[in-house]
């Protein structure tokens, strides 16, 4: 029933704006420090790639978009889940008559649109201070902003299920989401990192996520931009299938 | 047609010290389409865990449960449309006005857009919740909270209504409304299923009940064939004058005489001819359901 589906998107849509502040303005206060203190560190250092050279400025403004869209595609199920399960009103989840992957998947839009938002009131506010940006790939934009925000979301999704209290949802969030964020290429490219390191970043799913967006908008890749995709979408399956066995676990004792 | 069919249910649970505990125990019972039907038992007797089974959320570990010949565990997603739920726990929405409330779950159940406004005010009107339709539910009293959460399970005008204790902590304006809107939405042709600790309100409500305890049903069928099988079996009656013969195994009883009844109008006539001008009253005297319930928990 896809009305089921849809319904329950648009009062996750609805749920978010109602705290439009906390959950749209105020990762871009973040995105903002974090530009200003690099601003100032970074001077007018360049990076490249060999085939591309930009300000390094704007090669973390773009990981930091990137960033943001994973954080807030992630929060926003995982924490509207968990307040549900402490309120009591998962129940409604429980009882209406709608396919627990469909549900899975209301939320993961949702987190989506969240993070499309995010990302769009980030860019509009923030863009003007950041020089020579424009869109290299449409298409990689694109796949890489909607895949960013459905596979973090879904991510989100199995942890607001799965995690008992917020005790839980947040050791995950800041032992393993942050660690993964931060060692993802966001500030630097991962191929200045020492051999078996650089390496190791490759498994990191968050530096294919925000590898593809880098290179969509500025040409700038650490990976081949194609492995990324293809490594994103794989991981977009994985996370679909956890999220509909969490999913159905949880809502079906 | 029967509206809900449970046979050979059993849940089990596995507690935390990995023993087997058996929350419903072997039960089957049906209800009738059309009646309102009372599931009472006291507290930790299994009513939720076999509400939370006919609803879809919990799995039964063995035996099957059909509502209008749904499967609801092969089937649940059409089963769950047939169904509407008033969960025992009051939870509202925090951040959602009433309207808001009622026009997402409301769209959940597949109430198409265009007919939600016009079945939310009508809903509102029927549980007196119209001028606080744009009020954060979170704000409402917890009796207009009890009524929200009623809206919400009829909203989509299911088949099937289980109200799991909607009286429970309400005035007795409110319950007096709620048993009105029972009788009506039951009148129009919902099938509803009923828990209580309010005996007298099953009493008044409910056509059949189930009782059960300890997760195993312990009478099942119609009020009024149970309540005429735990009847005392005594005619009771008052004399004017105490100074006179007795008919033979007529007893005394504080202020009042007993008669062991074997036909209610044989004996009332026999005893209407002996006594005559000196019978102050006389009645005989039905088992109230808290007489059944309590002796068939073990309570007495």
């Amino acid at each position: 029933m896809m009305t089921g589906m849809w319904a329950l998107y648009a009062r996750e849509v609805k749920r978010f704006q109602k705290i439009i502040l906390d959950t749209v303005f105020s990762p871009i206060v973040s995105v903002a420090l974090y530009l200003g203190v690099f601003g100032v560190v970074a001077g007018g250092r360049t990076i490249t790639d060999g085939a591309h050279s930009l300000p390094y400025i704007t090669f973390v403004y773009v990981g930091l978009l990137g960033m943001m869209m994973v954080n807030s595609s992630f929060s926003n199920p995982s924490f509207a889940l968990i307040i549900s399960k402490n309120v009591g009103n998962i129940i409604d989840l429980q009882l209406v008559p709608i396919k627990a992957w469909k549900i899975g998947v209301a939320y993961a839009l949702a987190a989506l649109t969240r993070g499309f938002l995010t990302l769009l009131v980030a860019v509009l506010a923030t863009v003007w201070f950041i020089p020579g940006l424009g869109i290299h790939s449409w298409p990689y934009l694109i796949a890489g902003i909607g895949l960013t925000g459905i596979e973090f979301g879904m991510l989100g999704v199995s942890f607001g299920f799965w995690a008992k209290n917020f005790e839980t949802l947040t050791f995950m969030t800041t032992f393993v989401m942050q660690p993964m964020i931060f060692l993802a290429g966001v500030f630097y490219p991962i191929s200045t990192l020492p051999g078996k390191w650089a390496v190791l970043s490759q498994f990191n799913p968050i530096h294919h996520n925000i590898n593809i967006i880098r290179y969509a908008v500025t040409g700038y890749s650490d990976t081949n931009p194609f492995i990324s995709l293809v490594v994103v979408i794989g991981v977009s399956a994985l996370f679909f299938g956890i999220m509909q066995f969490v999913t159905r676990k949880n809502l079906r004792v | 047609m029967q509206s809900l069919i449970v046979q050979n249910v059993t849940k089990t649970f596995e507690t935390p010290k990995k023993q087997i505990l058996t929350a419903v125990n072997d039960v089957s019972f049906t209800i009738e389409e059309g009646t309102i039907h009372g599931l009472l038992g006291p507290n930790g007797a299994g009513k939720s865990t076999l509400i939370s089974m006919i609803s879809g959320i919990l799995k039964p570990t063995t035996g099957h449960i059909k509502i209008l010949g749904i499967d609801v565990v092969t089937e649940t997603e059409t089963t769950k449309k047939l169904l509407g739920i008033v969960p025992q726990e009051i939870v509202v929405e925090m951040a959602f006005t009433v309207e808001e409330v009622l026009y997402y779950f409301s769209g959940m159940y597949g109430v198409p857009i265009a007919e939600r406004r016009a079945r939310i005010l009508e809903v509102l009107h029927d549980l007196d919740l119209e001028d606080k339709m744009h009020e954060r539910a979170r704000n409402l009293s917890g009796g207009m909270k009890r009524r929200l959460m009623i809206a919400k399970a009829i909203l989509h005008k299911p088949k099937f209504l289980i109200l799991d204790e909607p009286t429970a902590g309400v005035d007795v304006s409110l319950r007096q409304k709620i048993w009105a809107l029972v009788r009506r939405l039951n009148a129009e042709g919902t099938t509803i299923l009923f828990t209580t600790h309010y005996l007298e309100e099953a009493e008044n409500l409910c056509e059949s009940i189930t009782l059960i305890d300890h997760g195993q049903i312990i009478k099942d069928g119609k009020l009024k064939d149970i309540q005429k099988e735990f009847s005392k079996n005594m005619i009771h009656f008052e004399l004017f004058n105490h100074a006179v013969s007795h008919m033979a195994n007529v007893q005394m009883s504080g202020n009042e005489y007993e008669y062991p009844m074997t036909a209610l109008g044989t004996d009332m006539a026999a005893l209407t001819a002996h006594y005559g001008d000196n019978l102050k009253s006389i009645r005989s005297e039905a088992a109230s359901l808290e007489d059944v319930f309590l002796k068939l928990t073990n309570r007495v």
